[in-house]
This record gives structure tokens, sequence and C-alpha cells, in this order.
């Protein structure tokens, strides 16, 4: 088990290294925050904006390779990730933006894959019923609709709702309110600031899997094990529960190694519509502001969160068929 | 001894028999069927043709071109001059539609097309040869997975000092490569696990054993296996990648404005929705209706490709009595 575990993580970072340097260099030569500093007012010298981002380690006149090493150095060496051209160190800002993007999406990935998973096999137990048709045509609706586009409906929606009751009960956007007391009211204040984004997150999100759940457990309910399983004497409940679910459940947890990145990606419409200083929006303002330490960290933040998700969704495919073996 | 090899005679009637009375369907003709069947998908089908239709041709139902302004028409709600009202710009609502569908559908079509093919390709190419290949080859597309496709796209339609590619290639042209780039690794992993478990089955096995020569097992042997799932791959990326252009555009780093899509319609419209709702509505509409019609359709094909579906038609009673 740890052997498979060390084999597989030397891979991952391995990957992640080339992705990252891959990242890096593109960056490196199509991003230019030179061009965004003479917009300035006063407007600088050429010399002055050389001077002042070769300061935080940003040497526009050096090539690509030779930035590329010294950044690679001051990660290796001081675990250093560089600093943004308007002064501020990576290091600082991606632990405050991890945290909020943390917060955010941990509570909808898992309401997002309980709720379909569950669905999904209620849903398939009773084919063809109505609770089976409404479920799955809203899990249809739910795949078409773009996430960023379905986020903007839940969020007009809870606009309309506050100016019904005629006060403010949901926040559309930001993590809370500045200067509230702590204890009740904050509480009170961090709910309200959260329902929107969580709902808007979960009702979008647990369509794929309940489609993909009742589809491989549809596919598996008329397996000659589970018919066996029923010739025995269990109820058909028991037999899909035992025998059908397991087996069914292997796709799926394959799927989530894959869609967790995915979800952060949605995450990152999630962040910059509901306005949450997360590391999704800040990838993208990072490559408006031509800021290429920033963007490459977001883009190493994904290749780990991928890395992770593919070996939990190893763990979780062992966990469900037994005849897999991690070794 | 007898003769294995013989043709008996009964069994040539026998076949021509079939053969003439249209007893033996051919498989097309079963899919065929049982597609038209499905009436959800039919209509899907429909829906999707008559929108592209509407975008190669709707053109021609009105005079006005997505760059010009009706000065004495402007943010006017739908009417029979602006059949879909015009913007705060006074740009005619209608030819930004028909122009935004067709690039949207086109966008769909080639990527969705483009990157089935590629990952068929790839996932039986990986699964034939396995070992070294296979293990070079899977961690190129994990590779790939790790990029976060966001950030190429947002890099290869904005990064402002590059804008080598901007300048030379139409921002949907780019759109459109960035996107077949990121859209295959997926499909391409199912088919090599697909492949690899048939490839262990003994027609192939035996297949190889003849010297039957690899290209000729693939296309024999693997497609015709994975033929359904391909097809259906094709609908799902159609989907997927008319749903990423809107994504991409509705944020603002996709196609860019003077390029009109769908979801620069819909994103530009967005903070007007109070103001001029039937500027967010209608291509919000389009786009439902696009993606709509793509799902309708999955779902007949699944059960039209599927060899052990349980849609059965009616028994034609003439064909009945004469047999």
């Amino acid at each position: 088990m740890f052997r498979y575990l060390a084999k597989r993580g030397i891979t991952y970072v391995f990957m992640i290294f080339l992705t990252t340097s891959a990242g890096y260099l593109l960056a490196v030569s199509t991003l230019k925050p030179a061009l965004l500093e003479q917009e300035r007012i006063p407007r600088p010298t050429p010399e002055q904006v050389v001077n002042s981002l070769s300061l935080k380690g940003l040497n526009p006149e050096l090539n690509p390779w030779e930035r590329y090493v010294d950044w690679l150095t001051g990660i290796v060496t001081r675990w250093d990730w560089g600093r943004s051209p308007n002064g501020a160190f990576i290091n600082a800002e991606f632990g405050d933006r991890v945290w909020i993007s943390t917060r955010l999406f941990l509570a909808s990935i898992i309401l997002t894959l309980v709720i379909g998973v569950a669905l999904g096999v209620y849903s398939a137990a009773r084919q063809y019923k109505f609770s089976d048709r409404a479920i799955t045509a809203y899990s249809y609706l739910a795949y078409i609709v773009p996430a960023p586009i379905a986020y903007f409906l839940v969020q007009l929606a809870a606009i309309n709702i506050n100016d019904t009751l005629g006060k403010r009960v949901f926040f559309v956007t930001g993590i809370s309110t500045p200067g509230m007391d702590p204890g009740w009211a904050q509480f009170v204040d961090m709910v309200a600031h959260y329902a929107v984004p969580t709902i808007a997150i979960t009702l979008v999100g647990w369509g794929s899997y309940q489609i993909a759940q009742r589809q491989y457990l549809l596919d598996n309910v008329n397996a000659d094990f589970v018919r066996t399983a029923r010739a025995k004497g269990l109820t058909r409940n028991q037999a899909i529960s035992r025998h059908a679910l397991r087996v069914s459940f292997i796709p799926v947890a394959q799927s989530i190694a894959f869609t967790i990145p995915a979800i952060f990606a949605g995450g990152f419409f999630a962040e910059k519509i509901f306005a949450w200083p997360g590391v999704g929006s800040w990838s993208i303002d990072a490559i408006s502001q031509q800021d290429v330490n920033a963007a490459t960290a977001t883009l190493a933040y994904g290749s780990v969160i991928f890395a992770i998700g593919a070996i939990l969704a190893d763990f979780a495919t062992t966990l469900v068929d037994p005849r897999v073996r991690v070794q | 001894m007898t003769n294995l090899n013989a043709v008996d005679p009964a069994a040539v009637a026998e076949e021509a028999h079939l053969e003439g009375h249209e007893v033996v369907i051919n498989k097309s003709t079963i899919i065929l069927r049982r597609f038209l069947r499905n009436k959800t998908a039919v209509a899907g089908l429909i829906v999707f043709v008559a929108l592209t239709i509407f975008s190669f041709i709707g053109g021609f139902f009105t005079e006005w071109d997505k760059s010009k302004i009706d000065p004495f028409s402007i943010g006017m709600a739908p009417s029979s001059d602006h059949f879909f009202g015009t913007s705060q710009a006074g740009i005619d609502l209608y030819a930004q539609m028909v122009e935004g569908t067709r690039v949207s559908i086109l966008i769909g079509l080639v990527v969705g097309l483009v990157s089935v093919l590629v990952a068929a390709v790839y996932g039986c190419t990986m699964a034939y040869f396995g070992g070294k290949v296979d293990k070079v080859m899977l961690f190129f597309l994990e590779a790939l997975i790790m990029m976060p496709a966001l950030l190429v796209v947002a890099v290869a339609t904005n990064g402002g000092g590059g804008g080598s590619f901007k300048q030379a290639l139409p921002s949907w042209l780019l759109l459109t490569i960035v996107l077949l780039v990121f859209s295959w690794m997926g499909t391409a992993r199912l088919i090599r696990s697909m492949s690899m478990s048939l490839m262990s089955r003994d027609f192939v096995k035996a297949a190889q054993f003849m010297g039957v020569p690899a290209r000729r097992i693939v296309w024999r042997h693997l497609v015709p296996n994975i033929g359904s799932l391909l097809v259906l791959d094709i609908t799902r990326g159609v989907t997927a990648a008319i749903l990423a252009e809107v994504t991409f555009s509705f944020i603002g780093i996709g196609i860019k404005v003077p390029d009109v899509s769908l979801g620069v319609l819909i994103g530009g419209a967005t903070s007007q929705v109070q103001t001029y709702p039937w500027m967010f509505w209608v291509p919000l509409g389009a786009m439902f209706l696009l993606t709509g019609s793509l799902a309708m359709m999955n779902d007949g094909l699944r059960d039209a490709f599927d060899p052990s579906s349980s849609s059965v038609g009616k028994a034609k009673k003439k064909k009945k009595s004469t047999s």
C-alpha cells in the first residue's frame, strides 16, 4: 500500500513539475507586465520600468529560460514563488485565497456528490416512474446550462426573493459584512453569505453524477449476479444495494477524480460571479494584469488538486471493488 | 468424414429467400428505425436542423447586419422592423443572433467531430500497442488533463504582449483550436480502457494469431465494438464545445467583440437584464434550444446504437401474413 502510494506520488510530482514548467514558459513568453506599467500616469521611462520590475525578480530583459531558472531556484531553495508586478508576495496572497476557495467549495462538493449519487440510485430503482423522469429531466436541464449562466440565474432569483420580502435575506456577493459583532449575528451573516453560492454550485453540479450513477446502475440491475442474489432470496432493494450498487459505483468513483479539477474551474465562475476573492478569480486577474508568477502558482495548484483527486479515486475504487488490489 | 465447406443448397436457398423478403434488416436500417421511433430524439433533430438552417439563411430576411446602427430605434423592444429588438447601441439583435448561432454551431461541430476522431485514434493506439507506448501516451494525456484549459484559453486569447496568434487568426478560430486541444482526453481514456478489455477477448486474439495486420484488427474488430460510444461522444462533444464557448465568452475571455457568438451576446447582456430583457433572454433561449436539442438526440442515439436495446417497434401485420 505504502509503496504504491509512493510510486504514484512520485509520478504525479514529476507530472506537476512538467505542467507547471510548461505553464511558466508559456506565461513568461506571452505575458508582458512592462506594457501595463507604461500606462501609468505619470508615464515611467523604460529604464524605470525595467528597474522596478527587476527589483521584484521580474526583469523583462532576461530571456524566458534565464527567468525560468531563477524562478525554479527560488522555489526549490526557499519555497518562494516570486512576486507580482504590484509587489505582493505570491506565497502570502496564495495562503489567503486558497482558504477562501476551500471554504466556498468544500460544502458544495460534498453536497453535490452525496445528492447526485443518492438521487441516481433512487431514480434507477424506480426506472420510468414519475419520480425518475422528473429527477432525470432536471439533471439534463442542469447539464445543458453553462455554469456561469446558472449561477447568474440563481443570483437573480435570490435578488427577487430579497425584493419580494422587502429586506435583505441573502447576500448575493461577498464573503462577509465587515464590522460584524462576533457571536450569533456574525454566524447569521456568514450563513446568509454562504447560502446563495453553495446552493447555486450544488444545484448545477449534482446533475451529471445523477445521470452517470443512474446509467451505470441500470446497466447492472439486470446482470446475472443480481438475478442470482434475488434467487437466493434477497429483496430487490437488498440485491441492488449489496450487489449492483458496488459495481456501478466504480466508474462514478473514477470520474470524481476528473471532475474535481472541473469543479474548481467551474468554481472560478462562481468566485467571479459571487465576488469571492479565491484562487480561481485570482488566476484570471493574474492574466489580465500580466502577472506571470501568480498565473503559474494557480496552475500548479490546479495540478496538485488533480493529483489528489486521482489518488483518491484509486482508493475509492479499491474500497468498493474487491477485485482491485492496490499494489 | 463430412466436408464442412460443402455448400448446402438448402441453406443457400433459405438465405436467398430471407434476403429477398427483407426479413434480415440492415444494421443501419435498424439503427435508423430505432432512432425515428423515439419521438423526443426526432424532435431534437428537427430543432437542431432548423437552427442550423436559420443560422445560414436567416440573414436574408432582414436588411440589418451586425455592424449597422439604426439611430431611430435604440434599445427598442422586439417589433416587426427588428424581430428581436435592438441593443443599447441600436444594433439589430436578429442579425447578431444569426451570426452568433452560426459561430456557436460551427465551433460545436468542428470541436465535437475532430476531438472524437483524435480520441479514437489515440485511445485505440494506446490499447493496441500497450506496454511502453501505452505508458508514455498515458503520461502525456494525464499531463494535458492537468493543464487547466481555462488558463490556456485566457493566455491564448488575452495575452497582451504576445498578440501574434491574436492578430493572425480570428478569435473564434483560435478558441476552436484551444478547445480542440483540451477536449479529447477524457474520451481517449475511456476508449483506451474499453479497447483494452476488447483486446483481451478471444476474437481479437484469434485474429492476431491468424496474422491479421494491426491496422485491420483495429478497424474491423475494435472500432465496430466501440462505435456506439463514438457516436454518443460526438453529440456529447458538440454540446460540451458549445457550452464551453458560451462559458468562456460569457466571462469575456473567449470570443471577442466584434466577433459575435451566443456567449458574447449573453455575456454582454447580463448587466441589462432589468432594462433590456430581450437582449438577455433571446440568446439564452437560442442556446437552450441548441444544447437541449442535442441532449434530446443523445438519448435517442444511445437507444438506437445499443445492441441490447429494449426499444421494439410494432410488428408489421402485412409482412407477418405473407411469411
